[in-house]
């Protein structure tokens, strides 16, 4: 099996997904179950980059020096290029709001442990 | 001891077991009662739809889950006590629905 | 091209960012909030039907501008047809999804200002972003651009309970934005895998690919991405495994945020129920899927409800339990199915909104929710009483109510779709949730005060009486005359079979 730059990177965002699950379900202290949510992200995001991938294609920029079909068969896929950017945004927003909760939790619970801050409570 | 009341020992001593500290009224007791009887009924129901891939396999299907439900009764105490707010349950019945999910489409789906 | 389209979407963004830089004006902020509110949903009521393709990029088919400088490598082939931009459609099925979720929006944004001491411009932009965010699932055809407002629905829920100083909201708020982080990138996975097989994100053009044989049916990853949008729609609409902390989400919110965040949730299941329906529909798993999985939500939502105690996870387990039977009209898969689902999610919208609202005026004047420490409220104010015994009786699906005409339509999809078992099951679950409700009435209302509570002698907001009245007005008006909304629904509902 060849292993070509593109199933490699599958690879990587397939793996990078499953450390965040795991990290995510396992792990207790509650930033690194966050990095662990960040990793989902990026492995999805570097999921939809590598869709792109096209063996020796060209950079999506109409140039005055090309035919449009010779264009549309060499360039690679833009369209993967303008979604992983506003995920990436909103990816930060997300973590941004979480983040901020953790500061407010930890200075009521003086703690960063899930199952303390986040356990049953009795209402 | 009447029926009710032998219903009523039951179902403290399950509380019991759950530390609850507030005296077992009527209305929880008969709330817990009727939601028993209604998850009993509701899955015996719905299993009966089985009968559109199998009517031998519905009618083994039923009885079985008749027999099985009398036997592990009460069931909504245990129920209640896994749907609680604790985050740790939350995710591992979600990554546990997450591979349910997967696994039933990308198999299940081949010969259906 | 009618303008009206996206000026659904832009006016409550452009709102919200206006409110929350005005928070602390209070006149300004509650005019401008109260302005919005009022216009939005009248909006759809004037839109002409049609697309919307933003910046003005039609299909080549229709702009033959662009395509006569084109060679026969593009325009020859399906690429002729495809959505080159973000298209919104607004047909008569958003109209009326739209409509009603202006008037909760409307309803829970005039409760919000008239409750609270200081108006808040903070609070406005939650709203009115969520509410833009809804409206922009229900209008679009273009399946990233709907994870992207499917994410700002989720962060304008977290805030507007991290703004209601409930204890532990906070701690609710963190779980349920954690949640989202997972099941929100695999939805983005599901619909990266949908774009790698199809290379489209026009949910019209990945079924024009799937049904013309452009894409082999059967794909495998066709299957994994059905099984992960499926799976960011069961967080979109709380349905298990994620009740329990969408049901956690509606306790520790403000009433009047619980009435909202509930709208939201409802519309969010039925805008992308209906694009799985469209897109997978020619798999039978898929509708199968769909009712296990309202069924799950009915019983165990439903059983759960019975056995609380606190009034507002009565109710927010309830509101789930009712999404139940949406799920189960829209998993049938027949003509009157689908729509009598999506007339009960019209519905079910209202009437939770309703008791969300009205069971708000017990919190207000007792600012406790435990039902073991209330009772006697009946003396205090025997209307508002009135109204949310109304209400429940809605939910339960009383004549001449409108919960009535949606669950009888129910009733008659699945006797008429050969399952009689789902209409056993939602006869039976209706007469429990009439019980869970009726045991919740009792206990606040009925039975006699206990000498520890203390009812405060605030004065309930006019604002508030006049919400449940227009609350009972339309449940009234849809229970008589059910045709004014399932004319329009019968379109779509028809369109997926």
């Amino acid at each position: 099996m060849v292993l070509s730059a593109q199933l490699f990177s599958f690879f990587t965002a397939g793996s990078l997904i499953v450390i965040g699950i795991f990290a995510a379900l396992f792990l207790d202290n509650l930033i690194k179950k966050i990095i662990g949510l960040a990793f989902i992200g990026d492995g999805v995001n570097l999921f939809i980059i590598t869709m792109g991938y096209k063996p020796g294609g060209i950079v999506y920029i109409f140039l005055p020096n090309m035919t449009i079909s010779n264009f549309a068969q060499t360039a690679s896929y833009p369209l993967p290029f303008a979604l992983v950017l506003t995920s990436i945004v909103i990816g930060a927003s997300t973590l941004a709001v979480m983040l901020g909760l953790v500061i407010v939790l930890n200075k009521r619970h003086d703690s960063l442990s899930a199952s303390k801050i986040l356990g049953d409570e009795r209402d | 001891m009447s029926i009710y009341d032998l219903i009523l020992k039951r179902i403290r001593e399950i509380q019991g077991k759950t530390e609850e500290e507030e005296p077992l009224t009527n209305i929880s007791a008969s709330s817990m009662l009727t939601a028993e009887i209604t998850l009993i009924s509701s899955i015996l129901i719905a299993l009966i739809m089985v009968r559109l891939i199998n009517k031998a396999l519905m009618i083994v299907l039923v009885i079985a889950v008749f027999f099985i439900a009398l036997m592990i009764t009460p069931i909504m105490p245990k129920l209640i006590r896994e749907q609680n707010d604790s985050f740790n349950n939350m995710i591992f019945y979600i990554v546990l629905a997450l591979g349910i999910l997967i696994a039933l489409f990308y198999w299940g789906n081949l010969n259906v | 091209m009618d303008p009206f389209i996206p000026i659904m979407v832009i006016l409550p963004i452009a709102s919200a960012l206006f409110l929350n830089l005005l928070h602390k004006n209070d006149r300004t902020v509650k005019i401008l909030a109260i302005v919005t509110a009022l216009v939005l949903p009248i909006i759809p009521l004037l839109t002409g039907y049609g697309s919307h393709y933003f910046g003005g990029y039609a299909p080549l088919s229709q702009n033959s501008a662009i395509a006569q400088g084109l060679p026969s490598l593009i325009t020859g082939t399906q690429l002729f047809i495809f959505h080159p931009a973000i298209t919104y459609v607004f047909a008569s099925a958003q109209k009326v999804m739209i409509f009603i979720l202006g008037i909760i929006a409307f309803f829970a944004v005039f409760t919000a200002l008239n409750e609270t001491k200081k108006p808040s411009g903070v609070y406005a932009f939650l709203m009115f972003m969520g509410t833009a965010s809804v409206i922009a699932i229900l209008l679009s055809d273009d399946i990233f651009n709907l994870y992207v407002f499917f994410e700002i629905a989720a962060l304008a829920q977290v805030g507007i309970v991290i703004a209601s100083n409930v204890k532990h909201n906070y701690e609710t708020a963190l779980k349920y934005v954690i949640l989202g982080n997972i099941a929100g990138p695999l939805l983005l996975l599901g619909i990266a895998l949908l774009l790698g097989v199809t290379g489209n994100v026009n949910i019209t053009d990945i079924i024009y690919s799937i049904k013309h044989g452009l894409v082999n049916p059967q794909n495998p990853v066709l299957l994994m991405a059905l099984g992960l949008i499926t799976f960011g729609w069961l967080y979109g609409s709380g349905l298990p495994p994620f009740h329990t902390i969408k049901s956690a989400l509606y306790s520790k919110a403000l009433p009047h945020g619980a009435a909202l965040i509930q709208a939201f949730t409802v519309f969010m299941m039925v805008a992308l129920g209906v694009i799985i329906l469209r897109i997978f529909s020619y798999l039978p798993f898929s509708k199968m899927a769909i009712i296990a999985v309202s069924l799950l939500a009915l019983v165990l939502s439903i059983t759960m409800a019975i056995v609380q105690t606190d009034f507002k996870r009565i109710l927010g387990y309830l509101a789930l339990g009712e999404l139940g039977y949406i799920g189960i009209g829209l998993g049938l898969g027949t003509t009157l199915g689908i729509t009598a689902g999506l007339f009960q999610a019209v519905n079910e919208a209202i009437i939770t909104a309703f008791l969300f609202i009205g069971f708000g005026t017990v919190l207000y004047k007792t600012r406790t929710s435990d039902t073991r420490k209330l009772g006697g409220m009946m003396f205090k104010n025997p209307r508002v009483a009135l109204l949310v015994l109304l209400a429940g009786l809605a939910m339960a699906g009383v004549p001449p109510l409108n919960a009535f005409q949606s669950k009888l339509m129910l009733i008659q999809a699945s006797l008429q779709a050969g399952v009689p078992e789902l209409g056993i099951i939602m006869i039976l679950l209706s007469i429990v949730t009439f019980m869970t409700f009726m045991k919740a009435f009792y206990t606040i209302y009925m039975r006699p005060k206990p000498p520890e509570l203390v009812i405060h002698d605030y004065k309930i907001p006019k604002a508030t009486i006049i919400s449940l009245v227009a609350f009972l007005i339309i449940c009234l008006i849809l229970g008589l005359f059910p045709q004014i909304a399932t004319s329009n629904l019968q379109t779509l509902a028809s369109s997926l079979v």
